[in-house]
């Protein structure tokens, strides 16, 4: 493992796994540019030691197909083993949406290859900024731009259907929760495809992601985290929304 | 005024059809289920339909077909999503008219309903 910069303690430090040289170089002066703190690791499990060591990472990059463990499982590791809270970036060559999707289930964000260096920091600035507490005025976690379309901002229609997701997205959760004990792997299939919507129309990317790998390809494997991720990002938004609209009626 | 049966199991999707239709001068009547739908259409005569098609209890072919049986000339518009393009063919296959993705544009969803309703 090197250090290739030493920035003052109060700039962002970012784990970077990635085997080609030229693209590691590329990282390099890009941190240099930004004045990030860039630790270099050979593999995912040097990435996870230096976590172990270390509490300080704001930022982990890593490419999709590290040796010996890919890109995603290593997020995984860290997210439900370390009980880490560190953002994720993952890096790869151009792949099918579903494949990216999937990726974002595990991932906050996916950079391609190859890539321009104001798209990567474009990306890794978005990246830390949302791992910061966001103000309830601009969250990221739910958006009401549609039901306002829609309803032509029917305050009304709005709240009432605040309080569907809120109950009913709920429900279906505790619902995923009971069939994933019963491993009735069709059910969560459907499960997800029902609740998918929903996500979508709070404009909640990675919920709706979530729902939809469930819903097409995860494996059965999978299924535990991804239902954990789910909830997660419910809990979110939910919270997001108990603290914006406390007159509500929210679970 | 023109009658609606909206066959769809997501509480939000629903409440959002219910909302655009009946603002848009329609009445809407709702199903949850393909059972609740199929007991709808015994009673009542709609002059159209817009149906999901991965319902509690039947199966999207079941309940197309039993609409195409029952009430041949009822319009129907598929409420889908963007995964379900095999399911989608199928549909088509057996004769329904439109289909829209979830959740749905308002304006689309207006121009199409109007559309088939100006046929009935």
């Amino acid at each position: 493992m090197k250090n290739l910069q030493n920035p003052p303690r109060d700039h962002a430090t970012i784990l970077l796994v990635e085997s080609d040289s030229v693209e590691c170089e590329k990282f390099s002066q890009i941190a240099l540019n930004e004045k990030w703190l860039l630790v270099v690791c050979q593999d995912g499990l040097e990435a996870i030691q230096w976590l172990n060591d270390n509490t300080s990472a704001d930022l982990l990059i890593i490419e999709e197909d590290a040796s010996p463990i890919s890109g995603y499982q290593i997020a995984d590791y860290i997210k439900t083993e370390l009980g880490l809270a560190l953002p994720v970036i993952i890096t790869t060559g151009e792949i099918p949406l579903q494949q990216e999707r999937r990726m974002l289930a595990y991932a906050e964000a996916v950079i391609k290859k190859p890539f321009t260096e104001s798209a990567v920091v474009f990306q890794i600035r978005k990246t830390l900024e949302k791992a910061v507490e966001v103000s309830p005025e601009q969250n990221d976690h739910y958006s009401l731009n549609y039901l306002i379309d829609l309803s032509g901002n029917d305050k009304q229609f709005i709240s009432e259907t605040l309080e569907l997701f809120s109950s009913s997205v709920n429900l279906e959760l505790q619902n995923l929760k009971q069939v994933l004990d019963q491993k009735d792997y069709l059910r969560i299939r459907e499960i997800a495809h029902g609740i998918k919507p929903s996500f979508d129309m709070l404009e909640n990317e990675k919920g709706k992601g979530i729902c939809h790998v469930l819903n097409t390809e995860a494996k059965e494997v999978e299924m535990p985290y991804l239902i954990d991720q789910l909830n997660s990002v419910f809990n979110n938004i939910n919270n997001q929304l108990i603290k914006d609209f406390p007159e509500l009626n929210l679970r | 005024m023109k009658k609606i049966l909206v066959i769809e199991d997501n509480p939000m999707v629903i409440k959002s059809l219910e909302f655009k239709l009946t603002k848009d001068g329609n009445n809407v009547v709702i199903a949850q289920d393909g059972r609740e739908a199929m007991k709808q259409l015994k009673e009542t005569e709609f002059d159209l339909i817009l149906t999901d098609l991965m319902l509690p209890f039947v199966t999207g072919n079941e309940l197309i077909s039993y609409i195409k049986k029952h009430t041949p000339n009822t319009p129907i518009i598929v409420l889908s999503t963007s995964t379900q393009e095999s399911i989608i063919m199928e549909a088509f296959n057996m004769g329904v008219d439109d289909f829209i993705t979830k959740p749905f544009s308002p304006n689309e969803l207006s121009l199409r309903v109007k559309r088939l309703l100006s046929k009935t």
